[in-house]
């Protein structure tokens, strides 16, 4: 469904991604592992056209789109089809909790608002957050701003919802409540998605492809149970020790 | 011994107060220039386009540097000329209130744009980037999302720039402006000077009313506009629905 070919992109002289290829197909949960700085955000981005990539061809159903050269209409055509949760959930804090929601169905996608209004209310209730549809984002906590996040993120019914890093800035106890609807997405719903998280409990139960990245390029990819058993790269090895065991050390 | 005459500057209150309209004038219209083009300038230093961003900073830098006075002097005397040369058009007869407005609207450009930049930097970028990605168009996430929150942020420094343009305004009695200065100044003239102190601190206490009235209407804007005031509304809202829920679930039950 969606298939990226060799993506490449620059900061000023640092590459950052350095020719990846990705392949989505409908249902998949892939994960995207990989230290800081390694591209994974920005591949992300990249494909929601929040960077502009310097090289590299995106197929997305039937469409092909040059990233380099995307047209305003194609641009839009993949926001449509996809959506994005953000690291700081990026809500409108002008807009409450249900305006968020509504808010791009109405002014994005011309549905009128009543209608966008219903399905608003829909996208709430499925992450929990009806209760507080009122409310506006300073009212809520890291974790409800973020389930706000993922219905505004729902919302739209897109194809593939990206999801960049959604419970690094969550306190401890709230990354469960995120994870959890995120597992429900995938469960019932069979959304796509692809995920850049820390969390490997997450890409060890729901994932079916699990991406590591590192320097740009993607070193290794597999099944979960393939790549967290029997990781072939020596890197992967390394970086799936330093996480996986980092609690076991006493001092 | 000194003796003020409360009466004296009385009177002279009244003398002085019909001009302040002219005072407002060329507020008003300083400020209007200063927020159009201030708009423009503000995009050009946020945007892209390399040499339209160093022109708005050279521009804001010069324009920042200048005392009003030079400024005010510079377009009264430069302006008529550079227009006849070039026009062929005699500006003598002119008022002068509109060369006031052109010198602190050049300034005003320059400090509105960077008032009007710094309040849209303190929305996150964030939240450009969700309106964009949720298909708003760049002028939808500016116009619903980015803009309410950056007014909001920009209000006291906006009141601020008004205080200063009003004060900076009266330097316009050197080119001959009537406005409330100059009004007292010509006051002060005709009266040889015997009242000079009831005349200025009737015109300081104009100035002082005025700035506490803009700052006072600003706080004002400022609370209409504000989250905490939106989120009350809510509350309010809410318990007259719950109120209201409850009084027909009575009204049912009895």
């Amino acid at each position: 469904m969606l298939e990226l070919t060799g993506v490449c992109k620059f900061f000023g002289k640092n590459e950052i991604l350095k020719g990846v290829n990705l392949k989505v197909d409908s249902g998949d949960v892939v994960v995207i592992l990989g230290p800081s700085g390694s591209g994974k955000t920005t591949l992300l981005r990249c494909i929601n056209f929040l960077e502009i990539a310097d090289k590299g061809t995106m197929v997305f159903g039937d469409k092909t789109i040059q990233l380099r050269r995307a047209k305003k209409s194609e641009v839009a055509f993949v926001r449509k089809k996809t959506s994005f949760v953000f690291q700081n959930y990026n809500l409108f804090n002008n807009k409450t909790a249900l305006e968020n929601v509504t808010e791009g169905l109405i002014y994005g996608r011309k549905i009128p608002a009543k209608e966008a209004r219903d399905i608003g209310v829909k996208a709430l209730e499925k992450v929990g957050m009806l209760d507080r549809s009122d409310f506006y984002p300073s009212q809520l906590s890291g974790g409800q701003q973020q389930r706000v996040g993922i219905a505004r993120a729902i919302a739209g019914n897109p194809d593939v919802i990206l999801f960049d890093e959604p419970t690094s800035a969550l306190d401890p106890e709230l990354i469960g409540e995120v994870l959890g609807i995120m597992k429900k997405l995938a469960a019932k719903e069979g959304t796509t998605m692809i995920v850049v998280t820390h969390e490997m409990s997450f890409a060890q139960s729901v994932a079916t492809k699990v991406i590591f990245m590192d320097s740009g390029v993607i070193l290794e990819e597999g099944e979960p149970r393939e790549f967290f058993v029997h990781p072939r790269h020596e890197r992967t090895k390394q970086f799936l020790r330093s996480i996986l065991y980092e609690t076991e050390y006493n001092i | 011994m000194f003796r003020y005459r409360l009466d004296v500057a009385w009177e002279y209150l009244f003398k002085l107060l019909p001009y302040l309209s002219v005072t407002l004038f060329y507020m008003g219209g300083a400020l209007t220039i200063g927020i159009v083009f201030g708009a423009f300038m503000a995009m050009m230093k946020l945007g892209k386009n390399r040499p339209l961003k160093y022109f708005a900073i050279g521009y804001t830098a010069v324009m920042r540097s200048l005392p009003p006075i030079i400024l005010i002097f510079l377009v009264y005397h430069g302006v008529p000329l550079a227009v006849r040369r070039m026009f062929q058009v005699n500006l003598s007869g002119m008022n002068t209130v509109y060369f006031v407005i052109l010198a602190l609207g050049l300034s005003s450009v320059a400090t509105l744009s960077e008032i009007m930049k710094s309040a849209y930097l303190s929305v996150s970028g964030g939240q450009y980037e969700a309106a964009v990605s949720n298909g708003f168009t760049p002028f939808q996430a500016f116009r619903r999302i980015m803009f309410p929150q950056a007014l909001r942020v920009s209000i006291p420094n906006l009141s601020s720039a008004l205080i200063i343009l009003m004060k900076e305004g009266s330097l316009g009695y050197t080119i001959g402006l009537i406005d409330i200065m100059g009004r007292a100044d010509l006051l002060n003239s005709t009266s040889y000077g015997n009242d000079i102190y009831e005349i200025f601190f009737t015109l300081a206490a104009i100035y002082w009313l005025a700035s506490i009235l803009i700052d006072g209407g600003c706080h004002f804007i400022e609370n209409r506009l504000s989250l905490e005031r939106k989120i009350e509304l809510n509350e309010i809202k809410k318990a007259g629905m719950i109120a209201a829920a409850e009084q027909g679930g009575i009204v049912r039950g009895s």
